[in-house]
C-alpha cells in the first residue's frame, strides 16, 4: 500500500497543471495565514517535548476540520532529506522545514490546493494555492479552513495588533498573498524596473521565483503583499488584485507592441527557444527556465500552438533537481542531471508536439 | 556530553556565560544552536554573555536581569537576543516588549492597529470596541466642524453602545 508521501508525489501538482488558464501571465496564486496557539512558546523557542505536544494537538484539530478531514498527513521525521526537498520543490513545504524537520508535519489535500504546515516558523501555516489569478477565491478557501480550526484551537491574538506571529513582520492578519507572474514583455522593453518600483510604492514586494533572496529566472516574478497590520484581509485581497491587474495590463501592452513592431524578431526568438528545448542533449535548469519562459510567451500570444501552457507549467516543476532524480529513478550529480533534464524535456515535447 | 536543550544529541558547541560572579557553561548540539540562532550570534561582536542570559531563561536561575522590558516573564526571551534572532519566543512577548516593538511595527507596517479578522472567542467584544473607536472619531470630526446636531446623535449612539456592553459584557 502506498503511504501518503507516495500518493502525493506519484501524480503531478494539480494546482499548477489542471487549472483554467484565462490568464497565461499568472502561473499561480497562493495565500497563506500564519497562526499560533495562545498557550506555550513559539516553535523556535520550544523544546522537543513542547513541539511534540503542539504537533499532536494541532494535527488533531486540522484533521478534525471538514476541509482537511481526509487530508494526506506527512510527518517530516519519517522522510529523508531528499524526499523533503521534493515536497519543497512542489511548494508544499518551506525550505525551513526541509532543514528543521523534527516534530514538523504537513497536512495537505490530495489535489495539493489546500494545506497546513505544523510547527513551521509559526505553529500553523495554512495555505491555499491555485492556478492563474484568483486571489479572492483562494483567500476564501484558506479563510474557511482558518474558521474551522478556530473552533478547535485557541489562537494567540491581541485586540490591538491582531494575530500574534513569531516574526513581527507577519503580525496582524498573518496573511501573505503571493502570485507568480510571467512578465517577459516588460523585461524585454525595459519597463520592468519602473513597474517593480511602482509595486513597491503600493506596498507590494517583488522577488525572484523562489521567494526571498532568490534571483529572477525565466522572467517569472513573485509578487506579494508586504504589510499585514492596518489593512483588513479584504482590503489586502482587493489591493493585490487591483494592482496586479494594472501590471498585467502593462505586460499585455508590451507584448502587443512587440508583436506589432518586432513580429518576425519575436517569432524567431520563440522558435529558436523551442528548437533548443526540442534538441538539446545537455541543459542546466537556468537555461531551461529561460527557454521555457520564451516558449510560454509564444504560446500566450499565439505564435506557437505546438504545446499547451499546462505542459509548460508542469515542466517548470519537473525540471527541478529532485523531481528529475525521481523521474530517472536514481541520485545524480549536476552533470548527469543536465543530461536527464534535456532527455525529459525532449520526451515531453515529442509526446505533445506535432514536429 | 548531551545538548542542554534537546537532551538527545551530542553537544558540540560550548559557551561560557557570566552571571554576576558565577560562571555558567552552556552546551548545545549543532542543530539546536542553529535553530536558536547561535550560528548568527557567533558572527556578531556583541558580548556573548549579554545574549545568552536571555536564551537560557528556560534554565531557571540563570537570568540576572529581571527589569521589565528586558525579558519576557512568560518564556524567558530576552530583548537583546530578540534583536539578533528576529523571532519572538511566545505570544506574551508582544506585551513584554511592547515599548520596543511598537515603533518597529510602525516602521514595518506603517500602522499599529489590526483592523482585520477576529477569532471567534473574541468576536463580540472586539467588534463592539471597534465600533466605539469609530464612533468616537466621528464624534470628534462632527464637533470639529461644529455640527452639534450630528454630534448629539453620535453621542447617544455611544451611550447606547456602552449600555449594551455593560449588559452583555463579561
Amino acid at each position: 500500500m502506498k503511504n501518503d508521501f507516495e500518493k502525493l508525489t506519484s501524480s503531478s501538482a494539480e494546482w499548477l497543471t489542471k487549472g483554467k488558464f484565462e490568464d497565461d501571465m499568472v502561473l499561480s496564486t497562493r495565500v497563506r495565514m500564519a497562526r499560533n496557539l495562545e498557550k506555550g512558546t513559539f516553535t523556535n523557542w520550544s523544546d522537543e517535548k513542547g513541539l511534540k505536544e503542539l504537533r499532536d494537538k494541532i494535527k488533531g484539530a486540522v484533521l478534525g476540520t471538514k476541509l482537511l478531514a481526509d487530508g494526506l498527513v506527512i510527518d517530516m521525521d519519517d522522510h529523508s532529506e531528499l524526499e523533503r526537498m521534493m515536497l519543497a520543490e512542489r511548494r508544499l513545504i518551506s525550505q525551513k522545514m526541509v532543514k528543521f524537520f523534527q516534530n514538523r508535519s504537513l497536512i495537505v489535500s490530495r489535489d495539493e490546493r489546500l494545506g497546513a504546515m505544523v510547527n513551521e516558523e509559526d505553529h500553523l501555516r495554512l495555505y491555499a494555492t491555485d492556478a492563474g489569478l484568483s486571489v479572492e477565491k483562494v483567500f476564501l478557501k484558506v479563510n474557511l479552513l482558518d474558521d474551522q480550526i478556530d473552533k478547535k484551537l485557541s489562537y494567540a491574538y491581541s485586540r490591538r495588533i491582531g494575530y500574534l506571529t513569531a516574526c513581527p513582520t507577519n503580525v496582524g492578519t498573518g496573511l501573505r498573498i503571493s502570485t507568480l507572474v510571467h512578465l517577459p514583455g516588460l523585461v524585454h522593453n525595459n519597463d520592468i524596473r519602473q513597474v517593480i518600483d511602482g509595486m513597491r510604492h503600493v506596498r507590494l514586494s517583488v522577488r525572484g521565483t523562489y521567494g526571498e533572496g532568490s534571483e529572477v529566472v525565466g522572467n517569472i516574478f513573485q509578487v506579494s503583499n508586504s504589510i499585514t497590520l492596518g489593512l483588513s484581509e479584504q482590503e489586502t485581497v482587493k489591493n493585490m488584485e487591483l494592482h496586479l491587474r494594472k501590471v498585467l495590463e502593462f505586460e499585455k501592452k508590451a507584448r502587443d507592441r512587440l508583436m506589432k513592431e518586432a513580429h518576425t524578431l519575436l517569432k524567431d526568438r520563440v522558435y529558436r527557444s523551442f528548437g533548443v528545448l526540442k534538441n538539446a542533449r545537455i541543459i542546466n535548469s537556468k537555461e531551461a527556465m529561460r527557454l521555457i519562459s520564451e516558449v510560454r510567451m509564444g504560446v500566450g500570444i499565439g505564435i506557437l500552438s505546438d504545446i499547451s501552457l499546462v505542459d509548460l507549467n508542469e515542466m517548470l516543476i519537473k525540471i527541478q533537481p529532485i523531481h528529475l532524480q525521481d523521474f530517472s529513478g536514481k541520485v545524480m550529480n549536476p552533470e548527469e542531471r543536465d543530461i536527464a533534464r534535456a532527455d525529459y524535456i525532449r520526451f515531453i515535447l515529442k509526446g505533445n508536439g506535432k514536429a | 556530553m548531551l545538548c542542554q536543550f534537546c537532551g538527545k544529541r551530542e553537544a558540540t558547541i560550548h559557551f561560557t556565560n557570566m552571571v554576576g560572579n558565577e560562571v555558567e557553561k552552556i552546551h548545545l548540539c549543532k542543530q539546536c544552536a542553529e535553530e536558536k540562532g547561535f550560528d548568527y550570534l557567533k558572527k556578531s561582536n556583541i558580548e556573548k554573555g549579554d545574549l545568552i542570559g536571555g536564551l537560557m531563561g528556560f534554565s531557571k536561575g540563570s537570568v540576572s536581569e529581571k527589569k521589565p522590558g528586558n525579558i519576557c516573564p512568560n518564556c524567558g526571551m530576552k530583548y537583546a537576543f530578540l534583536k539578533k534572532g528576529g523571532l519572538l519566543g511566545c505570544s506574551q512577548c508582544y506585551a513584554s516588549f511592547s515599548e520596543q516593538l511598537f515603533p518597529l511595527l510602525k516602521s514595518i507596517h506603517g500602522d499599529t492597529r489590526h483592523t482585520g479578522k477576529i477569532p471567534s472567542r473574541f468576536g463580540k467584544e472586539v467588534s463592539l470596541e471597534r465600533k466605539m473607536i469609530k464612533l468616537r472619531e466621528e464624534l470628534n470630526s462632527a464637533v470639529e466642524v461644529e455640527n452639534y446636531e450630528k454630534a448629539a446623535v453620535i453621542r447617544d449612539k455611544i451611550n447606547n453602545l456602552k449600555d449594551s456592553k455593560k449588559d452583555g459584557g463579561q
